[in-house]
């Protein structure tokens, strides 16, 4: 399920010091290109498609899709980060749209 | 020469995962301030790993008995195996107490009605892991360790019998890291890409395990000369087909059971399943179960979730988001829904794992997490014969190897010798000669290297002889000595004159390099301990066609191997296995 990079929406992580795709990735397979000063996954046919990267970027710039050779398009997984919980928006190959949410740290409940 | 990064430290531990960050805590809590802890990771301990993605369950849990029972469980569960019951026992013991531990560093760990702990069978409790690898990594960190991130350890240092510390290279600044240690922890995870990946291209790591975890703790500690074992066993898991999650979820999780084409529950149906454990049989028996319907033409097998309990079942998606978001996808993607029809379940292809449903690992002596190189530890996955430990037992485990490593330090682990400059500038030497050999090579007018093979070529080749000579998934997983014999010479042809051509263009591709170099290493690890037991005793798991029955006055012991460099070959030595928890070894206590 590896990530591929919007270009319209990735800054960069400009005012990072590392950029969290960067950062994050166990695979270390997020580089930026140097010309573009955009992310990108240098080998996507090494990603675990843990999804850490996608979690972490603050643009949503970061989509994630399933192999082709595994499943048609189109369906989306759009995580949203919180302090506690990750909320999810799923839409299905039929345009059903679901929003779901994992704890991530006990504790209080505000995000 | 590169530049050199030199640290001087008490306690190296190689990994930081769920064993490595609670050795650290632990270290600290009983070694004091002035304790010197350095961890060291090939990624960034906050994600890394095994549990990159999360886990949805902690499956070592005394939820009722006594952790007799658990270890009776694990023995069971194994089909009776001879496993380490003083490592297991000594893991038991202390299971609730870590698990409450980081319940308090901010583990949510789901409740029932009555506000215990939700469990999910017997042994596991459910919890909400997505985060489980930043709450671990804090644990190091609180600890006050010096972590290394993004920095690849490719041998470890022996000097006058003794581990003294390791070598490796920055995976982002290239330089050379040269770390002397009084006391070292292996605890870098086990082995994915040994066999053939179920799929290729852009889904060749579409896996169960984690394909970052490469057997760099078995073939560092092979290759220093520590006694190995356990790698007469593997792990074959069955998941979820495609995704590869783990489909535990579904079975005892939400009480799903497993069916055949013909919508039969073979488990519970078929006399010659049922006498064997029915549903709850142990693992390998399932796997075995599962390929014997499919060979007889009763497959795909299913995981029939129409038939599991409803409320759970609408709760799936939330479940498997805490540790597989592809599955969700997946299934948005083909229209899925588990409430409206059976989840194909199939095995991925083979793992080395020494915590999970497998043995493989260093030996240690008694349970001090000791190899037979002294100063080296081995923790996590590491760790051989006790398995079934799992997070929860791999951050027992850990707090275990912390507090036997500061008892080391107080006592024979004093100082450490100087390094030897002369063995240092080998190992430096031997850690980048793929990059020298890219810097000296003639390439063809596409790129290609003339006289060098690129990591993945050489991996695909590996994998290749794993899959067809060692039991992969076109034998229906089963092997026999002819194979085996075509495993050992291609995978020793590899091994012994295909390396010199193995060449890196940058930093990124000689990790790559180095983890085949590794992967290679636990190639002839698995051939010659499958080789050496000649019977079958994890059927399923191991299914020797040339030798289909248990033979236990030769082998219901513990094997052991040490390499010896100057022939490359295994040594195999035999330990007696001793029963501590009493009764029979097939069968559960409750
Ligand atoms: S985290 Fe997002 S915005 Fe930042 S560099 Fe990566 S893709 Fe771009
Ligand atoms: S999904 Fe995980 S493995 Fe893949 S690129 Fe993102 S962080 Fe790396």
């Amino acid at each position: 399920m590896p990530p591929y990079v919007l270009p319209d929406k990735c800054d960069g992580c400009k005012n990072e010091a590392d950029p969290w795709c960067v950062a994050v990735c166990p695979g270390n397979l997020f580089v930026i290109d140097p010309v573009t000063s955009k992310a990108l996954c240098r080998d996507p046919g090494e990603c675990w498609d843990c999804m850490t990267c996608t979690i972490f970027c603050p643009r949503q710039a970061i989509v994630t899709q399933v192999q082709y050779q595994l499943a048609p398009i189109p369906a989306e997984l759009i995580p949203r980060l919180g302090k506690r919980h990750i909320t999810w928006t799923l839409i299905d190959c039929k345009g059903r749209i679901y929003r779901l949410e994992n704890t991530i740290l006990a504790g209080g409940e505000e995000d | 020469m590169r530049e050199r990064v030199h640290i001087d430290t008490d306690i190296l531990i190689v990994g930081g995962g769920t064993a490595g960050c609670l050795a650290a805590w632990e270290a600290r809590k009983v070694g004091g301030p002035k304790l010197r802890i350095t961890v060291v990771d090939r990624a960034n301990i906050r994600h890394s790993g095994s549990l990159a993605a999360g886990q949805n369950a902690l499956n070592a849990y005394i939820n009722q008995g006594t952790p007799e029972d658990w270890v009776a469980y694990v023995r069971y569960d194994l089909l009776g195996a001879p496993v380490r019951e003083d490592i297991l026992l000594s893991v038991g013991y202390e299971l609730n107490e870590t698990v409450a531990l980081m319940e308090k560093e901010g583990l949510p760990i789901k409740k029932d009605a009555q506000g215990r702990y939700l469990r999910r069978g017997k042994w596991n409790i459910e919890v909400n892991g997505r985060w489980l690898k930043p709450i671990t990594a804090k644990m190091a960190e609180k600890a006050g360790a010096q972590i290394l991130n993004w920095v690849y350890v490719t041998e470890l240092i022996k000097q006058d019998g003794r581990c003294v510390g390791a070598v490796g290279f920055g995976v982002r600044d290239g330089r050379f890291y040269v770390i002397k240690a009084r006391a070292v922890l292996m605890a870098a995870g086990g082995a994915a890409g040994i066999w053939r990946s179920r799929y290729e291209g852009d889904a060749h790591h579409r896996m169960w395990y984690v394909p970052f975890n490469n057997g760099a703790s078995y073939a560092m500690m092979k290759r220093i000369g520590a006694e190995m074992t356990g790698f007469d066993t593997r792990m074959i898991p069955l998941r979820i087909k495609d995704t590869y999650a783990p489909a535990g979820t579904l079975a005892i999780g939400v009480n799903a059971p497993m069916v055949n084409a013909l919508g039969e529950v073979f488990m519970l149906e078929k006399e010659e399943y049922v006498r064997m454990g029915g549903h709850t049989a142990p693992t390998p028996v399932r796997v075995w179960a599962c390929y014997r319907e499919i060979a007889a033409g009763r497959g795909p097998i299913f995981m029939d979730t129409t038939r599991g309990d409803p409320e759970k079942v609408a709760g799936l998606r939330e479940q498997y988001l805490d540790m597989s978001p592809t599955t969700v996808l997946y299934w948005a993607a083909h229209d899925i829904d588990p409430a409206r029809e059976p989840i194909e379940i199939e095995a991925d292809s083979p793992f080395l794992v020494g915590a999970h449903a497998a043995c493989c690992g260093a030996w240690t002596i008694g349970i001090t997490r000791m190899t037979t190189i002294p100063g080296l530890f081995a923790s996590g996955e590491a760790l051989g014969q006790a398995p079934s430990r799992y997070i929860s037992g791999c951050w027992t485990c850990g707090r275990i190897a912390g507090r036997h490593m500061v008892q080391w330090l107080e006592g024979e682990g004093t100082e450490v010798p100087e390094l030897d400059p002369g063995l240092v500038a080998q190992l430096e030497t031997r850690t980048f000669a793929p990059l020298e050999r890219w810097s000296k090579q003639e390439f063809f007018t596409n790129g290609k290297p003339v006289r060098g093979v690129l990591p993945r070529e050489m991996e695909a080749h590996m994998q290749n002889v794993m899959e067809d000579y060692c039991g992969g998934r076109i034998h229906y997983f089963t092997v026999s000595e002819p194979y085996l014999e075509i495993a050992r010479r291609r995978i020793d042809r590899l091994r012994r004159d295909q390396l010199r051509y193995l060449v890196a263009r940058d930093l990124f591709e000689l990790e790559r390099a180095w983890d085949v170099i590794n992967r290679l290493d636990c190639c002839q690890l698995v051939i010659e301990h499958i080789s050496y037991r000649k019977e079958t005793r994890y059927l399923g798991f191991v299914t020797r066609t040339d030798y289909p029955e248990r033979n236990d006055a030769e082998y219901d012991c513990f094997i052991c191997s040490v390499w010896h460099p100057e022939t490359d070959t295994l040594v195999f030595k035999k330990y007696p296995y001793e029963q501590i928890v009493p009764g029979d070894r097939t069968k559960e206590t409750i």
